[in-house]
């Protein structure tokens, strides 16, 4: 099987193979997916598996009556958005992102976590 | 087995030179991502490669089967797809009489698919895909069970994720199911060799997923090691029962039900399930299958993983970089 693998790679790569970029998938969150921290997050912050574009990749963060508690727009480095918080009060958090990575395959997610015991 | 590499190497190496357009995904449905599944198909057109799908097949009640498959999938249009598909057969005892000694080898007959997405609903995680399947009778050999008529299958496809119930479902957000419905009807009615009709027939099938990547990015970050948030624990079944033209044979349900998993990566994925029989009819033990899929899409962004028609637009220069 590995040799069916490496013979068609080999064949295919001159042909049509460029820089290998596959979907933004979110790797991990800080505050993490579903966790219930302590105290207020002052900042968001979310790692994909690929590099993104910053002019088309978004989050949004929003209270349990569904207003927006984030500082705007997102910064974004290499495969890192961030975006600052504001003062969050206990109770729970909804995080909706929107990704597209720089081979313009787009991705979405969201994901819950809240602030308190 | 050199034919079949020949075969894929071809198709691939024909795609390769394809122009370039508007590149999209493979079956990506708002935070959902269906896995290609083994024994019946994701509801979205992709470009994508199987390569190989190997199988233990105890669905030949009479003897053993071996098969090695292949399967390329290309997008025409972002909604329209086209596929095509082979398998190469080692079974003892052979199909037919005609066949010398205790074993034949052969390719099972080509099929090819035709594909519509009907549907792609984000933030319900449901996708729609609605396509006809060719079998292309006298294609392969009689020996390993080859049709010498052909078919033709209207099928429905369907997914569903589970990640709109509320938070308060928890886990239950991680799983989804997929399934997919046909009516074969065969280019003729009546086998010459036999004299039996060719019943015409209903196959269906059906995945429950449970997503370990879903969980984690989307539901609750258990901190578990990177190779299990790769994985989607899968069980599928698919299931044939004729309903009509079917004098003289037995009006029977045939089927498997297959439990396994799927490892998934960024550019490609491997599924392992068993394959075990519902019934005398369906096969005598459990078999397994196997496969090695390839995200087109991924591996040759701007290439062979973009529809044929549709126009490209650069990300950076829309960004004015």
């Amino acid at each position: 099987m590995r040799n069916i693998i490496a013979v068609t790679l080999l064949v295919l790569w001159p042909f049509g193979m460029t820089v290998a970029q596959a979907h933004a998938f979110l790797d991990h969150a800080e505050p993490r997916v579903g966790s219930i921290v302590p105290t207020a997050p002052r900042e968001l912050s979310l790692s994909f598996t690929q590099d993104l574009e910053a002019a088309f990749s978004t989050v949004e963060v929003r209270d349990a009556n569904g207003a927006r508690v984030d500082q705007g727009k997102a910064r974004i480095s290499a495969s890192v958005m961030r975006v600052g918080l504001k003062a969050l009060s206990p109770g729970t958090y909804k995080v909706h992102w929107h990704a597209l990575s720089v081979d313009t395959h787009t991705t979405e997610g969201s994901f819950s976590f809240q602030v308190g015991h | 087995m050199s034919r079949l590499i020949l075969r894929a190497l071809s198709l691939a190496i024909l795609a390769a030179f394809s122009p370039a357009s508007n590149a999209f995904a493979h079956c990506i449905v708002g935070g959902r991502f269906f896995p290609a599944t083994l024994a019946t198909d994701d509801p979205c057109v992709a470009d994508e490669m199987s390569l190989p799908t190997v199988q233990y097949n105890s669905a030949n009640p009479a003897g053993r089967e071996h098969d090695v498959g292949a399967d390329f999938a290309k997008r025409i249009t972002e909604s329209f797809g086209i596929s095509v598909s082979t398998t190469w057969t080692r079974v003892s005892p052979p199909a037919d009489d005609a066949t010398k000694g205790p074993v034949a080898y052969g390719f099972q007959n080509l099929v090819t698919t035709a594909q519509f997405q009907l549907l792609k609903d984000a933030p319900h995680e449901l996708a729609m895909l609605a396509g006809v399947i060719f079998s292309w009778g006298n294609s392969g050999a009689a020996g390993v069970g080859a049709n010498p008529w052909s078919t033709i299958t209207p099928t429905f496809y369907f997914g569903k994720g589970f990640g709109d119930l509320p938070d308060s479902a928890g886990f239950l957000r991680a799983f989804a199911v997929t399934g997919q419905v046909g009516y074969e009807i065969p280019t003729t009615s009546l086998d010459l060799v036999s004299g039996n009709a060719i019943p015409q027939n209903v196959l269906w099938g059906t995945s429950l997923q449970f997503s370990m990547p879903y969980l984690k990015s989307n539901v609750v970050d258990l901190g578990l090691p990177d190779f299990i948030n790769h994985l989607i624990p899968i069980v599928e079944a698919q299931f044939t029962r004729p309903v009509a033209n079917n004098f003289g044979n037995d009006s029977i349900t045939t089927g498997t039900v297959n439990p396994g998993v799927i490892w998934v990566g960024s550019y490609f994925q491997v599924g392992v399930e068993a394959i075990v029989p519902i019934n005398r009819s369906s096969g005598t033990g459990v078999g397994a299958i196997a496969q090695l899929h390839l995200y087109l899409d991924d591996i040759f962004p701007s290439t062979i993983g973009q529809p044929l028609l549709g126009a490209s637009t650069p990300m950076k220069s829309m960004a004015g970089r």
